[in-house]
């Protein structure tokens, strides 16, 4: 039995054969729970005009004029906020610090300073003996104001993220998770079952990662992560303009 | 070939529709309007199915070719829409004396009436009334004959590009006019405002005058097509339209359309004459019939023309091709008592256009705004779940059941014609998409 899509309404809803409803754009995970099609770590990066932040640490990773020097730091608080919080384990014993999440160390910040300047402290592992430096820095409006809404908007402010920037993080074709999410799993939006026919006796088709396509079955060796890492353009077999590209 | 298409078309199933365009074989799937193409196995399946009867077969088959889905249309009307549509009956009064006219002569058979200019600029205030920047809005002039009050048109305009500027929203504007008044200024006007203008014409000449005379008797023809085409050769915002009614007598639309599309119109769309006040040239079942067999007519050209690269607006085939294209599927046949309202020149505000002066239609005034309660219910009542046949009909979704104004005043005695060109269509759909994709690609 054949059945292809035709207009567009049926291409939405196309759903290779063999494969569960959440790999269609309208009942996959990114859908139900709005944010995973993105990293909204993100969009703290470049929350503090002139600097870039690692989206996961406080690690500066690029600093414009004036601040060029501050690239390579780690931003240790921003209006008095702290980003680091001690770290203790169930015994009370102090395991060191780490970074907190963007969003429960910087909230306080967007919600009281936007649009300020505001005394940012750095720490410079390369001279860990001198004294952090204090550096006003001013706070980016995270959203984009709106005179209709007599106020802010829910659309995140041009500067804070360059194109691409959202997404950067996610789990790539050359990235660990990639292969770790099954089409169950939301950064999977992608059939794990290829190539699918009906036969008397049931479907028989490729495992979507299959290392060969020959014999047609899915219990067959895979590509493993590193050669993902290191060849996905080529091993993955991807549809370009209508062609299989290998 | 009439009767092999409305038999090819009839409803088997809510839920599945086959169609054979000749070079394929196609599935509609109502819930949606998605389109597939399938191989004979599927088809004849499918068939069997249909013929039998066997809803429980065709979920089940669906099912099985992993094409089934939630529904894409519930039962909920949408709750308190924003106006975003106004059609001002700026003159509910006629030069012309056509027979079938809903508006019985213009006047909605009360006294002959023209809206005051304060009734026109408050119609403009509610247009814009929760507008905000980046929304758009559309302001239309009907009558009667709106041109017969011309003042008003104006500065209701004038009025509305004000608010729209102010806000930083978009407003369109669109006219339908009997062509016997206008002027090169009003061309103009048009012009610099990009307005849709739509012309009400029944065919060439003599055709046109028995349909649509002046009050005394004598044909318009000639005076509508000296006043239009002057219009036709500026259009370079405006789009001028035709729009022909279609009675038991201008059924040659194959001539009308080229004779038309010839004369330089930006489209020209057929619309068949369903119900009259008067009872007078309303289309029955063999008409309606003689009526389809004409549209595939035009609806062949259409397709050759594409297919041979050339422009040939054929309004119907071409919102047809749109709507199909992207799967529009839709619980109501038009905007109307929703974001789209008619005004009367009293200031009323009723479903649209047609039901000026109708308490079937009427959902509130300018004073107290659209009336929620009576909107509600008018919303609940017309949704295409609650109308019958449509609940199992394939077509329901694109159709959306049927004008309110003919189905409420002549129930439904369209159907075979609405389906048969709907099956048509799909038809020629499915072709132009394999020998014309480019036609599709850009996004008509």
């Amino acid at each position: 039995m054949s059945i292809e899509p035709t207009n567009l309404t049926a291409q939405l809803h196309h759903r290779a054969a063999g494969n569960p409803p959440s790999t269609l754009p309208d009942s996959a995970i990114s859908n139900c729970f709005p944010g995973l099609e993105f990293d909204f770590r993100n969009v703290w990066r470049r929350l503090l005009e002139g600097i870039v932040l690692h989206e996961a640490s406080g690690f500066v990773v690029g600093a414009e004029s004036p601040h060029e020097r501050l690239a390579g730091r780690y931003l240790l608080s921003v209006a008095g906020f702290p980003t680091l919080m001690e770290v203790r384990n169930p015994n009370g014993d102090a395991q060191g610090s780490t970074f907190m999440e963007w969003s429960n160390a910087l909230a306080d910040v967007v919600a009281l300073h936007s649009g300020e300047p505001v005394p940012c402290v750095f720490f410079d592992p390369q001279n860990p003996d001198a004294d952090p430096e204090t550096v006003q820095l001013s706070v980016r409006a995270m959203f984009v104001p709106s005179e209709a809404t007599d106020g802010s908007t829910a659309a995140i402010g041009e500067e804070l993220v360059q194109p691409g920037e959202l997404t950067q993080s996610l789990c790539s074709p050359w990235q660990n998770d990639y292969q770790e999410c099954g089409c169950y799993y939301w950064a999977a939006s992608r059939p794990d079952y290829v190539n699918v026919e009906h036969t008397a006796t049931g479907a028989i088709g490729n495992n979507w990662l299959a290392r060969s396509r020959d014999p047609k079955r899915y219990d067959v060796p895979n590509l493993t992560h590193e050669e993902l890492f290191r060849e996905w353009e080529d091993l993955l077999r991807f549809i370009v303009g209508g062609q299989d590209a290998q | 070939m009439r009767s092999e298409l409305l038999a090819q078309s009839a409803p088997l199933s809510a839920d599945a529709h086959l169609v054979d365009s000749g070079e394929g074989l196609h599935l509609l799937i109502p819930n949606g309007n998605r389109l597939y193409e399938i191989d004979a196995d599927v088809h004849a399946r499918i068939d069997r199915l249909l013929r039998a009867g066997d809803e429980t077969g065709v979920t089940a088959l669906l099912e099985d070719l992993g094409v089934d889905a939630p529904r894409y249309v519930d039962d909920n009307p949408p709750h308190e829409p924003p106006v975003r549509a106004l059609s001002l009956a700026v003159a509910q009064k006629c030069n012309l004396g056509c027979s079938y006219c809903y508006a019985e002569g213009g006047s909605f058979g009360g006294p002959a009436t023209s809206m005051a200019l304060q009734t026109a600029l408050a119609s403009v205030d509610l247009l814009f009334g929760d507008v905000h920047a980046g929304e758009r809005v559309n302001l239309s002039f009907l009558g009667g004959e709106p041109l017969l009050n011309r003042a008003v048109i104006h500065a209701a305009t004038q009025r509305a590009l004000q608010i729209a500027a102010e806000r930083g929203a978009q407003v369109t504007f669109s006219i339908t006019t009997n062509g016997t008044q206008l002027t090169p200024s009003d061309g103009e006007f048009f012009e610099q405002h990009g307005f849709a203008v739509t012309v009400s014409l029944d065919g060439p000449g003599a055709v046109h005058d028995r349909l649509r005379p002046f009050r005394s008797g004598r044909g318009s023809y000639d005076r509508v097509i000296a006043r239009v085409v002057p219009l036709l050769e500026r259009q370079r915002r405006m789009q001028v339209s035709a729009r022909v009614t279609v009675t038991p007598h201008n059924l040659d639309l194959k001539e009308t359309l080229d004779a038309f599309v010839a004369l330089g119109f930006h489209s020209v769309g057929f619309s068949p004459l369903l119900h009259a006040p008067t009872g007078q040239h309303e289309l029955d079942g063999a008409g309606l019939e003689a009526m389809l067999e004409e549209m595939v007519r035009c609806g062949a050209e259409f397709e050759r023309r594409v297919i041979a690269g050339e422009r040939y607006p054929f309004a119907n085939a071409v919102n047809a091709m749109r709507e199909i294209h992207r799967g529009t599927h839709r619980p109501y046949p038009c905007g109307a008592g929703a974001g789209y309202f008619g005004v009367s020149a009293e200031g009323e505000l009723a479903a649209c256009h047609r039901f000026v002066g109708d308490e079937a239609g009427a959902l509130g005034d300018l004073a107290g705004g659209v009336d929620r309660e009576r909107q509600a219910r008018w919303l609940s009542e017309r949704h295409v779940h609650r109308q019958e046949p449509c609940r199992s009909c394939w077509a329901r979704y694109m159709c959306g059941g049927g004008c309110h104004h003919e189905v409420i005043a002549r129930d439904r005695p369209a159907c075979g014609y609405i389906r048969g060109w709907l099956h048509w269509c799909i038809g020629t759909y499915a072709r132009l998409s394999q020998r014309r994709p480019d036609y599709f690609a850009a996004g008509p």
